[in-house]
């Protein structure tokens, strides 16, 4: 597995599974106190960033060095097709979710709404990303 | 569409059993691109596979072939 593949599981495992935990946090807490998702999602932006980098920082000292090389064509390929699918999903989404008055108040839905779309873009490329490396290319 | 073949594999063992990921070092490609050249599932840039070519000292069309299907 490559150096690339092995940051695009860690993108999309850190994303997923830190992500995951805040919104079901959010749902279980909004009635009670629905100003208190701003601490919660600081707290997972900071949470993601930590997790992301200890990991990136762990692979990089079990690659061989002669593998760390800086992006190549093939890759910058595969980034790009996957930046496109995950940008296709998010316009879907983001036009289905006003359609149907997914960011109508209470400002928490609408705001959580907006974060869970790029969270699911965020997911669908590293996703797009893992396949093209897992396909060759 | 057509389809692009090329010897890469063969041509790497006829220049003393080169591994992929010295290919990939003198192309500046990593040893997975090498890879999903050879077996073709990636098709290289134009100048990719030039610069594969000059590693075997041989014109483009002698490492890759197209053919119509």
């Amino acid at each position: 597995m490559s150096f690339r593949e092995k940051t695009a599981w860690i993108s999309l495992v850190s994303t997923a599974g830190i992500y995951a935990f805040y919104f079901w946090s959010v749902l279980h807490a909004a009635p009670s106190n629905p100003d208190g998702y701003v601490d919660g999602l600081l707290g997972a932006i900071v949470a993601l960033v930590v997790v992301q980098m200890v990991l990136v920082v762990a692979v990089s000292a079990m690659t061989p060095r002669k593998e760390m090389t800086p992006r190549d064509e093939r890759e910058e390929l595969i980034d790009l097709k996957a930046t496109r699918v995950a940008y296709a999903g998010l316009a879907s989404s983001v036009a289905f979710a006003c359609f149907f008055g997914a960011f109508d108040p209470p400002i928490i839905f609408g705001t959580n709404s907006l974060l869970f779309l790029l969270v699911a873009a965020e997911i669908l490329r590293s996703g797009c990303q893992i396949i093209q490396y897992r396909r060759g290319g | 569409m057509g389809t692009i073949r090329n010897d890469i594999r063969r041509l790497r063992f006829e220049h003393g059993e080169m591994t992929q990921q010295q290919l990939a070092e003198r192309i500046g490609v990593t040893r997975q691109t090498v890879n999903a050249i050879e077996q073709g599932k990636y098709s290289p840039s134009l100048e990719a596979a030039f610069r594969i070519a000059v590693v075997f000292g041989l014109p483009l069309e002698d490492v890759f072939h197209y053919s119509r299907d």
